[in-house]
């Protein structure tokens, strides 16, 4: 009998009866061979590697991270809470100690749903990582300090977005260079907002870059920064659209190289997230990465049409990889040095317009944020959204979040905001939305058609 | 026909014989010899025959322990493995304890050859087995499931160099399912213990030609079915922990009950066994059975068992009485030296055992300083029996309805297995069967019988069948793997339909093969269908069917 040395967690949840469109990526058939390559490899009959069951999330942890215009409800279906509810499961296994290290095999993947939903987007609608950290800081408090570092090759906008100005997370994304690829965002510009400048870390790859060029990064970049910040808990979201043989991108990563990411990283959770080649990557890649969790040897582990070439990355990858390896690593070290109003200004608040497209529902999101400047904080955050398109028509929303340990003044102002913009009668619906206190309102509230 | 139910157990042979009707109309229990355990078969056959009048043909059900006692015990011929792993796991890592020789070659999961085998290394692999003093070889490759044709061609190698290997096993033949350690595992063993089956397989048959009044033989499968003695020589490895199996068909076939789900509880003198009845059907095991700590793919029965019965050890807590799970002997009302929950119960007059005063002072005496009296004891021990026998049942059911599922509509709509009533089995059962029932808040039963119970049930044991039926519509391919089976298909004629009745008739013409005669209902009791997309267009189906004849027993009177 197989033994692990680490004790690994295993949600696996190929929801087979889910997809976005028969056709569409997100399909039944996705982790069908991946399936099939797990129960062949039999890594459910290693000792130290448990299955488990997800369980379905109710609205309240997804409404720690999301506001969801109209309502949960509306919004988040079944599969979706399902998924959310392993990623939570996930986070539960590892914080009771039942295991070493857990690995939420699921989908829907959720990296590129961002605070606000209105619906869809890279066909994400909401943010399976998200709800887990904040599920994770509900139990453990404010003060827990985690790294999320997402390896799939689409930048982890979604992420970036939710974490944006939230001292305790550290998010690292290596993903190709958005010039090239959808989202197109995820540049060594975007740092983080006022109260979190550096922890937002954009690695953004040529196309072509492989398992020499990656594994550059996790040891030169990612390895020393996480040395550095010294999180309780570092969470993978494992995309695997990075392989070679994807059909969505342009990366050269195999699955060898996925077990040795993995057993650099020593992730306490991984979850899944893209990868869309599901014969030629995922069952292998998935494998990989189970085997590395658990300690076991992967170097038997190798893609049937695996050849020395498809690890090879052209000529012209290497010293770009390692161009932007010592850029990042240059702006993390001198991160302190940086002065606030140099990149936010001197107001009280920072402020950015931006226009948001969902691409998986078709909508398009003009959002408004202000951020308080705050000394005591990281500042309460009003948000107003307007999203017309798809589904949905025409919709206008105001937002008011207060952060973990707010100040007195901000959560005040931050209650005064939501009761002031309810009396305006521009908008729709009014949110608010406070994390530390557990406290999520909504004026007037949505009920569903028919509901009491 | 009149069917007679031999199970050889390990420390009496059982034998019942059952009319037509369901009638039970002999039984017989003889010590079992473990030195000669054809003796104690003969031995319980020639008593049945003896007690049964008339030139009435009959069927001869066995369960035969040879096997899982040759496992158990590390007999039977020494045997290897060839293995075709390709790229995975490393295969060291799976520690098997006993030779594996590694050969190139991959089947991928869809079942294509993405590299072949080299027969020079095969033959070399095999030549080492044999040097090595393999006698017996199992010849088993990574999704064989999926695609036979590695292992069909290893074989070929193996037996054209002249190499004279008693048995060669392939993985393909034993199961339909995924696992490849467990198909090497499950191969292995068959291998191993295909010669000792056979033997017994030729001594049942002259047994049979001394008495013509047999008309034939079944031997009792893990799944609690039967199959013919040729099958058995073929796939040994399925008669393993027929026992235990054979004592779950007796309470399918002498209860009452007509709930679909139950819950069977066999409460013996150290443990008890609780098994799970849900739509009719016995409730098998995930993975397939685990023998003298081999993980096998053998269908085998879902069962529990706990360290609680009749003889357990009584300690006093300050919480309160704990029992078991270790045995203290037999009840001081029988001569024993310590109180247990059977001397509670004698005590307390709920059950008629050996001298009720035995009992009365032993209780006394683990009473003193503790309990205030004795029958304040014997009350405390019976309730705590109760409680855990009843924390245990709602512990397997709650194990059984959090194993995993894969898609949403069973999460948001899982099968009600939960139970409607208590069927008990076991010399203790009258006593704690109808207090648990009455926790649970359900109906129970006491089976009649519970003294000799396994040798009715293999008399009421049905023959079992069951197929994996793989299309991929991509390939224009059908796999059966049990049979060997690979088949091109048209793509265009292949719907979900038309899957599902090759299944049906594939099991149908299969079990008729066999000679079952009586084998009319077939159900698909798994079905997977996906839509095999490239490049935005569907380009094929897949579907994963699994057909069974329907399992259950005779009813029996
Ligand atoms: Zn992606
Ligand atoms: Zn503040």
């Amino acid at each position: 009998m197989a033994k692990a040395k680490r004790s690994v967690g295993l949600i696996f949840f190929p929801a087979f009866d889910w997809c976005i469109t028969p056709d569409h990526p997100e399909r039944e058939e996705r982790l069908l061979y991946t399936r099939d390559q797990i129960m062949e490899e039999g890594l459910l009959d290693i000792a130290g590697i448990y299955e488990y069951r997800p369980y379905v999330a109710e609205d309240k942890p997804i409404q720690r991270v999301h506001i969801c215009v109209p309502s949960v409800a509306r919004r988040v279906s079944e599969p979706h809470r399902i998924a959310v509810g392993g990623s939570m499961l996930a986070a539960d296994l590892v914080l009771d100690n039942k295991v070493d290290c857990a690995f939420a095999l699921l989908r829907p993947p959720g990296h590129h749903a961002n605070r606000v939903v209105h619906g869809a987007r890279g066909f994400c609608t909401v943010n399976n990582e998200a709800i887990m950290v904040e599920h994770m800081r509900r139990r453990l408090g404010p003060s827990i300090r985690v790294a999320i570092v997402d390896t799939d090759a689409h930048h982890a906008d979604g992420t970036q977005d939710i974490f944006y100005n939230d001292p305790g997370i550290l998010h690292i994304s290596l993903h190709q260079d958005g010039r090239t690829l959808y989202p197109g965002t995820g540049f060594v510009t975007e740092r983080g907002g006022p109260a979190a400048y550096g922890n937002t870390i954009n690695v953004p790859l040529p196309p072509g870059t492989g398992d020499e060029g990656i594994l550059y990064v996790m040891e030169n970049l990612v390895m020393p920064i996480l040395e550095e910040w010294k999180p309780d808990y570092i969470i993978n979201a494992a995309g695997q659209d990075n392989h070679y043989s994807d059909p969505l991108t342009n990366m050269n990563f195999s699955a060898g190289g996925y077990a040795r990411l993995t057993e650099m990283l020593r992730p306490d959770i991984v979850v899944l997230e893209g990868g869309y080649s599901i014969e030629g990557a995922l069952p292998y890649v998935n494998v990989g990465i189970i085997l590395a969790l658990a300690g076991l040897d992967c170097s038997s582990l190798r893609e049937p049409d695996w050849k020395p070439d498809c690890l090879r990355q052209p000529q012209h990858v290497m010293p770009i990889v390692k161009n932007v390896v010592s850029e990042v690593r240059r702006q993390w070290e001198t991160r302190h040095q940086v002065k606030r109003e140099d990149v936010f200004g001197r107001g009280t608040n920072y402020v950015r317009d931006r226009s948001i497209f969902y691409d998986t529902d078709q909508i398009v999101e003009k959002q408004h944020e202000r951020i308080k400047l705050c000394n005591d904080c990281s500042g309460w955050r009003e948000i107003y959204s307007q999203a017309a398109g798809g589904r949905i028509g025409h919709t206008q929303v105001a937002i008011v979040t207060v952060p973990w340990l707010a100040c007195r003044n901000c959560r005040r102002e931050a209650v005064e905001a939501y009761e002031r913009l309810q009396t305006l009668g521009r908008f729709d619906q009014v949110f608010y939305q406070d994390c530390e206190r557990d406290e999520y309102l909504c004026a007037p509230d949505h009920h569903e058609p028919g509901a009491l | 026909m009149r069917v007679i139910g031999i199970d050889v157990g390990g420390t009496n042979t059982d034998a019942a014989l059952i009319s037509d009707e369901g009638i039970v109309l002999a039984m017989v229990k003889t010590p079992t010899d473990h030195d000669d355990i054809l003796c104690s078969v003969r031995t319980a056959l020639e008593e049945i025959i003896a007690s049964h009048k008339g030139p009435f043909p009959m069927e001869l059900h066995l369960s035969t322990t040879l096997p899982t006692n040759a496992i158990v015990e590390g007999e039977g011929d020494p045997a290897a493995v060839v293995a075709i792993p390709g790229p995975g796991m490393n295969l060291l890592d799976y520690d098997f304890g006993f030779p594996v020789y590694s050969v190139k070659g991959y089947v991928d999961h869809r079942g294509r050859v993405a590299s072949d085998i080299d027969p020079d290394e095969v033959l070399s692999a095999a030549r080492q087995a044999w040097n090595d003093g393999a006698r017996a070889l199992a010849i088993v490759g990574k999704f064989s499931q999926r695609n036979n044709s590695l292992e069909l061609a290893a074989k070929q190698v193996v037996e054209q160099a002249g190499l004279k290997f008693s048995q060669i096993t392939l993985g393909h033949q034993l199961s339909g399912r995924h696992g490849f350690p467990r198909r090497i595992m499950t191969a292995y063993l068959n291998a191993r213990v295909a010669g000792i089956q056979q033997e017994f397989a030729a001594v049942i048959e002259r047994l049979m030609s001394e008495n013509p009044i047999i008309a034939g033989v079944r031997i009792l499968k893990a799944d609690g079915g039967t199959m013919g003695l040729a099958e058995s020589c073929v796939r040994p490895i399925e008669t393993i922990l027929s026992g235990p199996a054979a004592s779950l068909t007796a309470s399918l076939a002498l209860s009452r009950r007509t709930e679909a789900n139950t819950v069977v509880v066999d409460i013996g003198g150290t443990t008890t066994d609780i098994a799970v009845i849900a739509g009719g059907e016995p409730v098998c095991q995930r993975g397939g059975a685990v023998i003298g700590g081999f993980n096998t793919l053998v269908r085998a029965l879902y069962t529990v068992s706990i360290g609680l019965g009749g003889d357990s050890e009584v300690r006093i807590h300050d919480s309160g009485v704990v029992l078991g799970p270790r045995r203290v002997g037999k009840a001081a009302a029988l001569g024993g030296a310590e109180a247990t929950p059977t001397d509670a119960a004698v005590a307390l007059g709920l059950a008629e055992l050996g001298q009720r005063d035995k009992a009365i002072a032993a209780l006394k005496k683990k009473a003193a300083g503790a309990f205030a009296s004795w029958e304040s004891l014997a009350q405390a021990i019976i309730e705590a029996f109760v409680l855990r026998l009843c924390t245990a049942v709602d512990e397997v059911y709650r194990t059984l309805e959090n194993v995993p599922v894969y898609t949403v509509s069973e999460i948001l709509a899982p099968p009600d297995i939960r139970p409607r009533a208590v069927i008990g089995l076991g010399a203790p059962a009258g006593v704690f069967i109808p207090l648990a029932a009455e926790q649970l808040g359900l109906p129970w039963e006491i089976l009649p019988y519970h003294a000799g119970a396994n040798g009715i049930g293999a008399a009421a044991a049905r023959p079992t069948v069951s197929l994996s039926v793989h299309v991929d519509t991509e390939q224009e391919q059908m796999i059966i793997p049990e049979l060997g089976l690979r088949k091109q298909i048209k793509q265009a004629l292949f719907d979900q339909k038309q899957a599902r009745r090759a299944a049906v008739e594939h099991t149908l013409a299969y079990a008729q093969g066999l000679g079952l005669e009586e084998c009319s209902e077939i159900q698909i009791v798994e079905e997977e269908a996906f839509n095999v997309v490239r490049g935005f267009h569907t380009v094929g189906r897949i579907f994963n069917i699994r057909a069974q004849m329907r399992p259950g027993a005779r009813r029996v009177r």
